[in-house]
């Protein structure tokens, strides 16, 4: 061998030798640059604008029995209206962490989309809050993804209650992030249950084989056709094994549908609310995401209907605790799992005019001093999460995703400035 | 005489009654514009066009707005929109009434199977290259490619997505 071969050869190998190490199994050449206090988030937001009297101070008696301590009956002349529901928590839910009583969605529009940006960017929004796209900054799905894991966007989910504008959260048009940083995004009750029962549900299926086998034949044909131009966007793009494992796991849930397995799985009528908690459940076993966001907004119901409201809240506090328990009964999420509960917005101190059977009226959230106090609960191990604590004052609406982002590990790779908010420090060991 | 003057009525009746403009039909190709070339197709379609047009090059129909508008939600409420589509289309391929001609059609001409199915889905004819390595594809040893894979493979392949 000649010596300029020889040293070459030998320069190339002591520097693959220094590199290779740093070259994980992920594929990234750089690890995430903090330490994980857990290994999955869940961030629930509850529930289509919640006030603090009948959450926090209980006015209307204990409405989230499953969720808060205290025996508060509900209010006699209301009680009537109320849905018999099973008491599911032996340890309620504010044992289990850190509640901020005293939260505050502090700026921007008291709208359900304008929170829930807020909530899932981290950054506040304004009236020019666009709802027919996704938003201007990023989302905690783009950071994740893009600081994690982004190979796979099956770690990464939006399991939202409604169309309209809440599906374009899953990712924003931020520079530098978008659809390739994306969360998977699923609407349930309108696939499983709505538009798409019936109409989805008996699909041609393939086996192995002909699938490669197709494959091949697209390969080819896609081979033969130059897409003109840049390819639209079509919102997130799973690998063809994510995809098949999606349309696989579309196509059981339709099939189950089919069967009447999802005819009050829980045994009282489910509402919006438990429904899409429902489903996020499947997604959540069978996924074990890292990352999820789900929602519930029933409780909007107050604009026109006082106790369907008080009602909803306790619906609401049903299925945030039928949450907790999947989480805690999932394997590689039980105690591997700090879950966030806080509502987009409250609502207004000084009712309608609206008023309902039993003579309560209903409740708007236009931007006054109630609208904006909420509260936040951070459930979580014993050992990450300050159990059995309530912090009086302080804490943001813009918290959530910087906290969201420590948790799992990424928050020192965000470029500074990202965030309105910083983390809820107070709520963990 | 009489008689004879009765039979001549009868046959001028019949004769008058059986003679009627004679109909002409015309028979015409019915004109498709075809495209020359995958080129050409530099527009993506919407969703609605997706699958209104998989609908018709399916079944010959037209889809019914309530259905078109089903699926069109079912397309809102996920995120990945090429998987979604792919599940449409694989539920639009396995109900009743679509018109795939079976494994043994296709292979009694292939050339003229595959021919056809470049012109229902992508309007256009194969190249003599496309026509060549698609029947190597579907007669390579082995393979059990049947008419059913061919369509789902055409109507998920990418230029179906452009017109």
């Amino acid at each position: 061998m000649k010596r300029e071969t020889f040293i070459k050869s030998a320069a190339l190998t002591a520097a693959g030798s220094i590199v290779m190490p740093y070259i994980l199994p992920t594929g990234r050449l750089f690890a995430r640059t903090g330490s994980r206090r857990a290994n999955h988030v869940v961030f629930c937001l509850f529930a289509g604008g919640v006030r603090n009297i009948e959450s926090m101070q209980m006015a209307d008696g204990n409405l989230m029995t499953n969720t808060l301590n205290g025996t508060a009956p509900i209010s006699s002349d209301i009680a009537p209206g109320m849905t018999a529901l099973p008491q599911l928590a032996t340890t309620r839910l504010q044992n289990l962490g850190t509640l901020y009583n005293n939260f505050s969605y502090a700026q921007g529009p008291t709208g359900h989309y304008n929170g829930h940006t807020t909530a899932i960017t981290g950054k506040y929004t304004d009236d020019n809050i666009q709802i027919q796209q996704p938003p201007p900054y990023p989302t905690i799905f783009e950071y994740y993804r893009k600081y994690n894991s982004p190979g796979s966007a099956l770690n990464a989910w939006w399991i939202c209650d409604q169309l309209g504008p809440y599906p374009y959260l899953n990712y924003s048009l931020y520079p530098g992030y978008g659809p390739m940083y994306g969360a998977n995004m699923i609407q349930p009750a309108t696939i499983i249950l709505g538009s798409g029962y019936g109409q989805l549900g008996h699909p041609l299926s393939f086996t192995n084989a002909q699938n490669s086998q197709c494959d091949m034949v697209k390969s080819f044909l896609n081979g033969q056709f130059k897409v003109p131009g840049a390819a639209a966007a079509s919102g997130i793009t799973n690998t063809t094994q994510d995809a098949a494992t999606l349309e696989s796991f579309i196509n059981t849930l339709l099939t189950n549908a089919y069967n009447g397995q999802y005819n009050n799985p829980w045994g009282p009528t489910l509402d919006s609310d438990m429904l899409n908690i429902f489903f996020g459940i499947q997604v959540m076993q069978k996924f074990t995401p890292e990352l999820m966001v789900i929602n519930m907004t029933g409780i909007d119901i107050g604009h026109f209907n006082y106790t369907q409201y008080v009602d909803n809240i306790r619906k609401a506090d049903y299925a945030l605790y039928k949450l907790w328990e999947a989480i805690q009964s999932t394997p590689g999420m039980a105690n591997d799992t700090i879950l966030i509960v806080a509502p987009e917005h409250g609502r207004n101190q000084a009712p309608n005019s609206a008023i309902d059977s039993y003579g309560r009226y209903g409740l708007d959230h236009t931007n006054d001093t109630m609208s904006r106090e909420i509260f936040c609960l951070v459930v979580g191990p014993s050992g990450v999460v300050n159990q059995g604590q309530t912090i009086t004052s302080g804490g943001e609406s813009v918290d959530i995703a910087p906290t969201i982002a420590n948790i799992l590990g990424f928050d020192t790779s965000i470029p500074g400035g990202m965030f309105d908010g910083s983390l809820l420090s107070q709520a963990f060991i | 005489m009489q008689k004879q003057s009765f039979f001549f009525g009868l046959m001028l009746t019949l004769f008058m009654a059986s003679c009627k403009k004679e109909v002409q039909t015309i028979y015409q190709v019915q004109s498709q514009v075809l495209y020359q070339n995958s080129a050409q197709k530099t527009n993506l379609k919407t969703t609605n066009q997706f699958i209104s047009i998989a609908y018709n090059d399916l079944y010959n129909a037209s889809i019914s707005t309530a259905q078109l508008n089903s699926l069109n939600t079912c397309l809102e409420a996920f995120g990945d929109q090429a998987t979604m589509e792919d599940i449409i289309i694989k539920n639009l391929l396995d109900n009743g009434g679509v018109s795939i001609p079976d494994s043994a059609t296709m292979m009694a001409d292939l050339p003229t199977f595959i021919n056809q199915t470049y012109i229902r889905f992508y309007n256009r004819q194969p190249t003599g290259q496309e026509l060549w390595k698609m029947q190597n594809i579907i007669l390579q040893p082995g393979s059990n490619i049947n008419p059913k894979m061919i369509y789902y493979s055409m109507l998920t392949s990418t230029e179906y997505r452009y017109y």
